[in-house]
């Protein structure tokens, strides 16, 4: 096990790494100067230089991304261009906002997802099974942040029972920032747990038709304790495979999301930061992506020790 | 603009005004707070370090001021200076201060604070904007305690209007460093708090040079990106005003709101379809007139913008003093335009690239409409849609397009056209023969003259085609009053702005 875990450690390192690089040379290689987007339109040349060797992009980049590196190693994310504040503060004020409605709007998913799912499994061949799979399709399709728009107009705007976007803050009014973050949520996890119901499905019938299935009804058990207790549990790993796929999506989709309600969370913060080359900001919050789906994958990988006991690691 | 056209207007505007409002504003209530929704955050909060309008938006009038300002309908008016004259020859103006001053951390407000301003303000090295303002400023000294003097070596009559521009605001010259983040000024609101990409609080200042003002005890700027959002936020009831663009179609569904007020004036902005005059085919004067022959702008404004705009014929919007109505030099004429093509040995047609900016909604979807207008002429351009830091880099500053549209909302800045590096590539020793001419005028009418020589040369070398200047639209809740119907400034001065219900 301690040969697994090491050797998963290094391929971790190795994958943030290359994901920093990646994201380094993707910025640098697109057109536009953070100092022309600071100073406006109308900057003069040597304004513009002035503004460049303050921010010390006058450095060759393979050095700049060694000394940003250097940084992160010794926990220094570096400082926003824009902000000119720590990365690290900006980044950690916004988690408050941004950890709720991923986790939230992935257990929203979830908790959809998986009986609707098994229902649609277990209802194949009768009338229902092309309703729900036509509902999901749709719920599929449709963009998150029209999902939004249209939840804002019907809850916000013409019942009043929520607010239309913004956020509080926690430590402002805790009542107000979850009222804050239920249409958000709700937007984000249904879309998701649309795509999240067909793939339960699909694991559901390819247990099912699994022989170990028809062995145990022809034993005589109830319905009930075949499929809830040995088909679920043998569709376990593939549906904690699709839990994991979703929260990676709910993080994607949660920039989307933020813009439509104006939420203060790092999927913005990002998007500004990406328009306004700002690159450390950018960075950082890449890192911080790359690490928590590493970081998720990893436990992923780790449960299906625990919930297969075919399964051992070298 | 004749006579009888203004005049029009006028009573047009009246008319709104009277439709929009039919009894008398109820008296001014002091107290009581507002929330208004604007849509971005600027890359720091001093402006002299950036022209972006978000920062002027915010803070103009309500946390900073200058020795004069701009009041609602675009008059220059006393701020912190109270009186100011000209010297005969021109070379010498001086101001008196306002006394009693004081900034929003206690200090006082004194001559030292304006001179270590304006030592920045001519320094090209400090990083202060638009230093080629005060280019013919030689030297500015305070010989009393309640006086200032700018020395000129030419005369310069746009000084008092640079004077007060967004970045000519005064702050304590010993906080010149922390204003990025903190501003500190002189205005009736205290800059109380900022949550990055969320919102900004101001609150009154109880030490305000005017014990009468502000009617607010303080207001939030709530920051939500999304224009939809921003509607919608206004129509739930979690904010009051919306200080940012409004799209066009949803002023229909607002007006229909009996608790919400939508007014609509004049902007600064003029969306402009500029042309790389250096490139071919823009180098042909006939290919720019064809153009503009092609564009149907009177269809774009009613159809597309619900007439919420003023079709121009040159770079000045309706709010500018010197305003001129050019509309007729190349009016709509796609015959004329197929003629002029033709002539210039483009009778098979044309094709270039014809860019868009992507952040820009009411340019991207003029730009959409005028690609079909000219494509009947026989132009097929390839349209495309750039990112905005790319924009600014290609486009802007490297001069490396054939074709693009952009808002130019700085006012009175036709001086850009006395600029062959800017990126028209346009290159006309007049405009800045001109422009001189305008500086040291000696009345005021011959300064207005010159300005508009400068509008007619333009128009008639057809360097850009100028479509039309959004209007100003705010949408407020029905109890908010004072607020800024036109924008002679960007600017949500929010000093007379008080709710009565």
């Amino acid at each position: 096990m301690t040969r697994f875990l090491a050797r998963r450690l290094l391929t971790t390192l190795v994958s943030l790494v290359l994901a920093s690089v990646v994201v380094f040379g993707a910025v640098l290689a697109v057109p536009g100067d953070p100092a022309a987007v600071i100073l406006g339109m109308n900057a003069a040349p040597e304004a513009l230089a002035a503004v460049r060797e303050q921010l010390g992009l006058d450095v060759p980049a393979p050095q700049r991304y060694l000394r940003w590196l250097g940084g992160v190693l010794r926990g220094d994310l570096g400082e926003s261009i824009q902000y000119q504040r720590p990365v690290a503060r900006l980044i950690g004020d916004r988690l408050g906002v941004s950890v709720p409605l991923t986790l939230a709007a992935a257990l929203l998913a979830t908790l959809v997802a998986v009986p609707v799912g098994i229902a649609t499994a277990l209802k194949r061949g009768t009338v229902w099974d092309p309703l729900l799979v036509l509902a999901s399709q749709v719920g599929a399709a449709i963009p998150s942040f029209w999902l939004g728009l249209l939840l804002i107009l019907v809850f916000a705007v013409g019942l009043g029972w929520l607010p239309s976007g913004g956020f509080p803050g926690w430590d402002v009014s805790v009542g107000r920032s979850l009222r804050a973050l239920a249409l958000p949520v709700l937007a984000l996890g249904l879309g998701q747990a649309a795509v999240m119901t067909r793939m339960t499905r699909a694991a559901m019938l390819d247990v099912l038709s699994q022989d170990f299935v028809r062995t145990a009804r022809a034993k005589g058990l109830a319905r009930r304790s075949v499929v809830g207790k040995h088909a679920l549990r043998n569709a376990l790993v593939t549906l904690v495979t699709v839990l994991g796929l979703t929260l990676v999506n709910v993080f994607v989709g949660a920039i989307v999301i933020e813009q439509v309600f104006a939420l203060p969370g790092i999927g913005r913060l990002v998007l500004t930061a990406i328009g306004n080359r700002d690159y450390p900001l950018v960075q950082g919050v890449v890192l911080l992506y790359a690490t928590a789906i590493v970081l998720m994958s990893f436990l992923v990988d780790l449960s299906y020790g625990w919930l297969d006991p075919r399964i051992r690691y070298a | 603009m004749t006579r009888p056209q203004r005049w029009l207007i006028s009573v047009l505007a009246a008319a709104l005004l009277l439709g929009s409002a039919v009894a008398q504003d109820p008296p001014p209530v002091r107290g009581g707070t507002v929330t208004v929704a604007i849509s971005a955050d600027p890359p720091g909060w001093d402006p002299t370090l950036s022209t972006s309008q978000e920062i002027a938006r915010v803070t103009y009038g309500n946390v900073y001021e200058g020795l004069v300002r701009f009041d609602r309908d675009g008059a220059i008016v006393p701020a912190l200076a109270t009186a100011w004259q000209v010297s005969s020859d021109g070379l010498a103006w001086t101001f008196t201060l306002r006394e009693g001053v004081r900034f929003h951390d206690g200090s006082a407000f004194t001559t030292d604070d304006v001179l270590a301003k304006f030592e920045r303000a001519r320094d090209p090295d400090s990083g202060h904007v638009n230093t080629g303002y005060y280019a013919p400023v030689v030297d500015v000294r305070a010989p009393d305690e309640r006086t200032i003097v700018f020395e000129l070596d030419t005369p310069s009559r746009s000084l008092l209007y640079n004077l007060a521009r967004p970045d000519a605001i005064i702050y304590p010259r010993a906080l010149a460093e922390t204003q990025r983040s903190q501003p500190v000024g002189t205005g009736p609101f205290v800059f109380a708090r900022y949550v990055e990409g969320s919102e900004v609080r101001l609150e009154r200042f109880d030490g305000y040079w005017n014990p009468e003002l502000p009617y607010l005890d303080g207001a939030t700027f709530r920051i939500i990106g999304d224009a939809n959002a921003r509607v919608a936020a206004l129509q739930a009831g979690d904010v009051d005003y919306v200080g940012a663009a409004i799209p066009p179609e949803q002023v229909r569904v607002l007006q229909a709101n009996p608790a919400l007020k939508i007014a609509s004036g004049t902007a600064t902005a003029e969306i402009t379809v500029a042309m790389n005059n250096a490139r071919a085919p823009f180098d042909d004067p006939r290919v720019r007139q064809a153009i503009t022959h092609a564009i149907d702008k009177d269809v774009i404004v009613e159809g597309a913008f619900f007439g919420l705009g003023t079709v121009i014929g040159t770079h000045m919007s309706p709010s500018e003093a010197y305003y001129v109505d050019l509309t007729g030099t190349y009016p709509y004429d796609p015959e004329r335009a197929r003629a002029l093509l033709a002539e210039a040995g483009y009778a098979d047609g044309l094709s270039f690239d014809f860019e868009l900016p992507e952040p820009y909604a009411i340019e991207r979807r003029t730009g959409e409409i005028i690609a079909q207008q000219l494509r009947e002429v026989g132009i097929d351009v390839n349209l495309s849609v750039v990112e905005w830091g790319t924009w600014i880099q290609r486009i802007f500053l490297a001069a490396d397009y054939d074709m693009t549209i952009i808002g130019h909302s700085e006012p009175r800045d036709i001086n850009i056209y006395a600029n062959p590096d800017y990126y028209y590539q346009y290159d006309n020793p007049r405009v800045a023969e001109l422009l001189a001419q305008a500086e040291g005028a000696a009345t005021a009418e011959a300064e207005t003259a010159a300005y508009q020589e400068i509008a007619r040369v333009i128009a008639e070398d057809a360097v850009n085609v100028w479509v039309f200047s959004p209007a100003n639209t705010v949408a407020v809740r029905a109890d908010v009053y004072g607020f800024w119907v036109d924008q002679p400034t960007p600017a949500l001065d929010l000093t007379r702005v008080y709710r009565a219900p």
